[in-house]
């Protein structure tokens, strides 16, 4: 049994400790936001946040988190449905393609302008490191600065 | 083009469209005989009335647009929605709402894009053949960058006819003419007494109502949603998170497979080693061998299979491919160019004296390596067989006909022969040509049959996808041109060695195999009509491999545009000509293309002069009905790094129904482009694949994404593609930057070397100079 608030939710996993994030969000709860992308840490598809830190759950065993807060991407817009800046950002932007790295990008994102609300374009690249296959980089770029920029007004 | 249609012609191109058509044509006859024939028939469906095939309208009022094309990515729901909402007249918003058809209805066949017809220009006896004949066949594939072309004007017939459906139910209804009514926003209006009827509330009587023959298209001059750019209506849905892809699917009871296919293709299991010591692993069920080729491992959750998988040791039989590597792919390729028997494609005035006896010849060689599709989405499939032997599969498939062939032929394989399949296409994570294929689905349907009453998903892991799928050819070319005193060429001589796609697909999926000759695929953008040149010969030599290859972006185009790019360059550099000029004077007969040159010239402001280290290219292709042109600007820093910082492309595909999905497009293409230009190689040894994840075959990530710029030129013409034009250009248009920035001229993929610069961040690197 690991004790994991996930999108707010205290809640316990019967899981196996070494089982990665992924795959209890993906097959014991549920939450099919997360995709599987590669597995090893790379692509980024899988992100979520782990009391905040964007972290890539394909390489997290649940066990290393217990008592953590977990957000997936199902987590980021209001309870009232309406979407978060960035995945407003993302829709003004027309950002996806196929959508399938979308969920990781978006958590990426989030995570970067907490810590950073207004980045430049170095610092972006620096820190949203996730592969698109599709290519939407230049769109993900200026979907980030619109959130930026709309998260400054508010 | 017709000069193409070999005898093989007619197969080759069904192929084309997606890997399934020859399938198809040979396993599909008889199993539609009973659907409605020109599939524009109303009727009732609960709640839902269907207006015709394409459109159903329910009693709020919300319309379901059944688009019988996969969304991949490329927005093809939305762009054909909007056609049906502007001829249907309705706003498009988010009253509208897409599904992909479980029915394989004649209507929705790819017989136009087969016959490379369009819609609005057949008639007579070739719309019966279609008709009749191919639609019948239930050829259904989303491929080929044929979708808009080839659907754009049946849904378009299809939203005009429904609203004239709607307006005579009106007429009736209020019992008025119908020339007294008019729509607007979902509403009919009775113009002189006010009275107003929505959608909703007549669709059920309009649903019953004969079809009109040639119902009236409204005029180019009223279109107020084709051409102007519309949000994609899948947008919200992937934003959120929601469970849309294939590899999403979850039923009650579902069980979950992981696979491993064989290191070396061919190989066949000969042992499963330690079949106890898996099948004794946490949530195991079941370990099978499909068709001797391949062990999967059926548990309760994919983690649990997946770790199992990991444990089996698998004893593979030996193979004449063991010993290849990429050496010797390399040495086939090369002596594939010196083939005395090349099959020839064009010849056009008399191309080997011509050369023989010029005074100024230009010659080079090129290659490029194979390469995975990489889709984002690995690949999976969800087969359900149920104990009364119905089956119903839930895919992210370019094709329902591959899903129900996979189902029929995996579940036969395991003694199985459903009654039905029920085809459910789901979003695809990617798709790039890789989805048109049945392999995953015949695996995950062996399972299925084997674990009747409960559904089976199998994934791939990332590295099966990599490196035990399928593959774009490995392929080289030999360039030759010989040039007139002006320095334009006077004759062109291409040869290209590469594996046919046609081969391995019809040798992998079918009974009969056209054979590899003449397939037009292996020299797709290696004949430059478009260019004037008065003596031209186009020949391919088939070079066999153990490789499975498949449809991949852009398929020949993806190689051979890069070859002649990169050679008309070269061409340029001997007569000493700026390449623009260059081309522009080789382009004199064709204003369509000089037009576009023109402007992507324009929009990068060629010939400003750039800072040393800095260089710019240009490259153009007419693939897909569409006419595309590049330039990419590149900075080749002192230590050999290169970077493309910016590319600017023009895309004159013809009428535009959404222009922002066509600039995503072009932006996604370009990516997929540079990262195969600069980065992407599958490399043998022992006759196995030796990259396997995204740690060894890197990708383009934010931090070496170029600034692109896209124009859309107008030509007045009718569709064009757009989802390979974006990606055909790339590559020559980079080689030929570098060489402007550096006078390094570099002739085989990638054209750089990519080194780590920590866990997630690589940089390419022009490779050393060979002395
Ligand atoms: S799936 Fe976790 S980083 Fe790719
Ligand atoms: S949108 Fe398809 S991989 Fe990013």
């Amino acid at each position: 049994m690991v004790e994991l608030v996930v999108n707010g939710k205290p809640l316990s996993v019967d899981a196996e400790v070494d089982k990665p994030l992924l795959w209890v969000l993906r097959e014991d709860l549920g939450l099919l936001g997360p995709k599987y992308g590669c597995g090893i840490a790379q692509c980024g598809a899988c992100r979520v946040l782990v009391d905040g830190k964007s972290t890539p759950s394909c390489m997290t065993p649940v066990g290393s988190i217990a008592g953590a807060s977990v957000v997936t991407v199902e987590g980021l817009a209001q309870p009232a449905g309406m979407l978060s800046v960035v995945q407003q950002a993302w829709i003004d932007e027309q950002v996806p393609q196929c959508g399938f790295c979308q969920p990781g990008f978006i958590v990426a994102t989030t995570a970067l302008l907490e810590a950073t609300p207004r980045p430049t374009d170095a610092e972006i690249d620096e820190a949203i490191t996730n592969i698109c296959r599709c290519g939407t980089y230049p769109r993900i770029r200026r979907a980030i600065h619109r959130a930026a920029d709309m998260l400054a007004e508010r | 083009m017709a000069r193409f249609l070999s005898r093989r012609g007619f197969l080759i191109t069904g192929a084309a469209l997606g890997g399934t058509a020859l399938v198809a044509a040979v396993g599909g006859v008889g199993y539609l005989a009973t659907v409605d024939v020109d599939g524009l028939h109303g009727h009732l469906d609960g709640e839902r009335a269907a207006l015709n095939a394409f459109l159903v309208i329910q009693s709020d009022g919300r319309v379901v647009v059944n688009v019988p094309r996969t969304e991949m990515g490329q927005g093809i729901h939305t762009g054909l929605a909007m056609v049906v909402a502007e001829e249907l007249d309705i706003p498009f918003d988010d009253r509208i709402t897409v599904e992909f058809p479980t029915e394989a209805h004649p209507a929705y066949s790819v017989w136009f894009n087969m016959l490379q017809i369009r819609p609005e220009e057949a008639s007579g006896p070739v719309v019966w053949v279609g008709r009749r004949v191919l639609g019948q066949l239930g050829f259904i594939a989303t491929g080929a960058s044929g979708s808009t072309m080839g659907m754009w004007h049946p849904m378009r017939v299809a939203g005009a006819s429904a609203r004239h459906m709607l307006l005579a139910a009106a007429a009736a209804r209020l019992d008025v003419p119908a020339a007294e009514l008019a729509t607007a926003d979902g509403f009919i209006r009775h113009v002189s007494s006010g009275q107003r009827l929505s959608y909703g509330e007549l669709a059920r009587e309009a649903a019953l109502l004969p079809p009109p023959d040639r119902p009236a298209l409204k005029p180019v001059s009223e279109w107020r949603i084709i051409g102007r750019s519309q949000p994609r209506v899948d947008l919200p849905a992937k934003v959120r998170g929601e469970p849309v892809f294939g590899m999403d699917i979850a039923l009650p009871d579902m069980v979950h497979a992981a696979i491993r296919h064989a290191p070396v293709f061919g190989a066949k299991v000969g042992r499963v080693v330690n079949e106890a010591e898996v099948l004794a692993a946490p949530g195991v069920r079941d370990v099978a061998v499909i068709e001797g080729q391949k062990v999967a491992v059926v548990a309760a959750s994919w983690w649990q299979a997946e770790q199992a998988a990991w444990l089996l040791e698998i004893e593979w039989t030996k193979t004449d491919a063991d010993g290849v590597s990429s050496t010797e792919m390399s040495a086939r390729l090369g002596s594939a160019l010196a083939s005395t028997t090349p099959y020839e494609h064009v010849d056009e005035g008399d191309t080997g004296s011509v050369i023989a006896n010029a005074s100024t010849v230009v010659e080079a060689d090129y290659t490029v390596p194979f390469l995975p599709h990489a889709c984002m989405e690995p690949i999976n499939a969800t087969v359900f067989v149920r104990d009364d032997l119905t089956a119903e599969a839930w895919v992210s498939s370019q094709s329902p006909m591959a899903v129900r062939q996979g189902v029929a032929r995996g579940a036969g394989l395991a003694g199985v022969e459903p009654t039905s399949v029920t085809c459910n296409i789901t979003m695809n994570g990617g798709a790039f040509g890789r989805r048109s294929d049945q392999d995953v689905v015949a695996e995950a349907a062996f399972l299925a049959a084997r674990h009747r009453g409960r559904p089976v998903k199998l994934i791939w892991s990332r590295e099966e996808d990599i490196a035990r799928g399928l593959f774009r050819s490995h392929a080289a070319a030999r360039m030759r041109a010989a040039l007139g005193p002006d320095g334009l060429p006077v004759a062109y001589d291409a040869l290209v060695a590469t594996q046919s796609v046609i081969d391995s697909v019809a040798s992998r999926n079918l009974p009969v195999n056209p054979g590899p000759d003449g397939d037009r695929i292996s020299v797709e953008g290696l004949d430059k009509l478009h260019y004037a040149v008065p003596n031209r010969r186009i020949r391919s030599q088939h070079v066999p491999s153990h490789m499975p290859i498949h449809f991949w972006r852009s398929n020949g185009f993806s190689f051979n545009t890069f070859f002649t790019e990169s050679f008309i360059d070269e061409c340029a550099l001997a007569a000493k000509a700026d390449p623009l000029a260059y081309r522009r004077a080789l382009l004199r007969d064709s204003p369509r293309h000089l037009a576009v040159l023109n402007r992507v010239a324009e929009l990068a402001k060629w010939g400003t002069p750039m800072a040393p280290g800095r260089g710019r290219g240009i490259a153009i292709e007419e693939c897909y009905r569409s006419v595309v042109a590049q330039v990419a600007e590149v900075t080749v820093a002192a230590d050999g790094e290169v970077r493309v910082d910016r590319v600017f492309c023009a895309i004159d595909a013809g009428l535009v129904i959404n222009p922002d999905a066509v600039i995503a497009q072009m932006e996604g293409g370009i990516s997929f482009g540079v990262t195969t230009a600069l980065m992407s190689a599958i490399s043998l040894d022992a006759g196995a694949v030796v990259e396997s994840n995204f740690h060894d075959f890197p990708m383009q990530r934010l931090a070496n994404a170029p600034a692109i710029e896209v124009a859309i030129v107008d030509s007045g013409l009718p569709p064009g593609g757009a989802g390979e034009p974006g990606i055909v250009p790339v590559a020559g248009a980079i080689a030929n930057a570098i060489h402007a920035a550096t006078g390094r001229r570099i002739r085989s993929l990638p054209l750089a070397v990519t080194e780590t610069v920590d866990e997630r961040r690589t940089r390419t690197v022009l490779p050393p100079v060979p002395t």
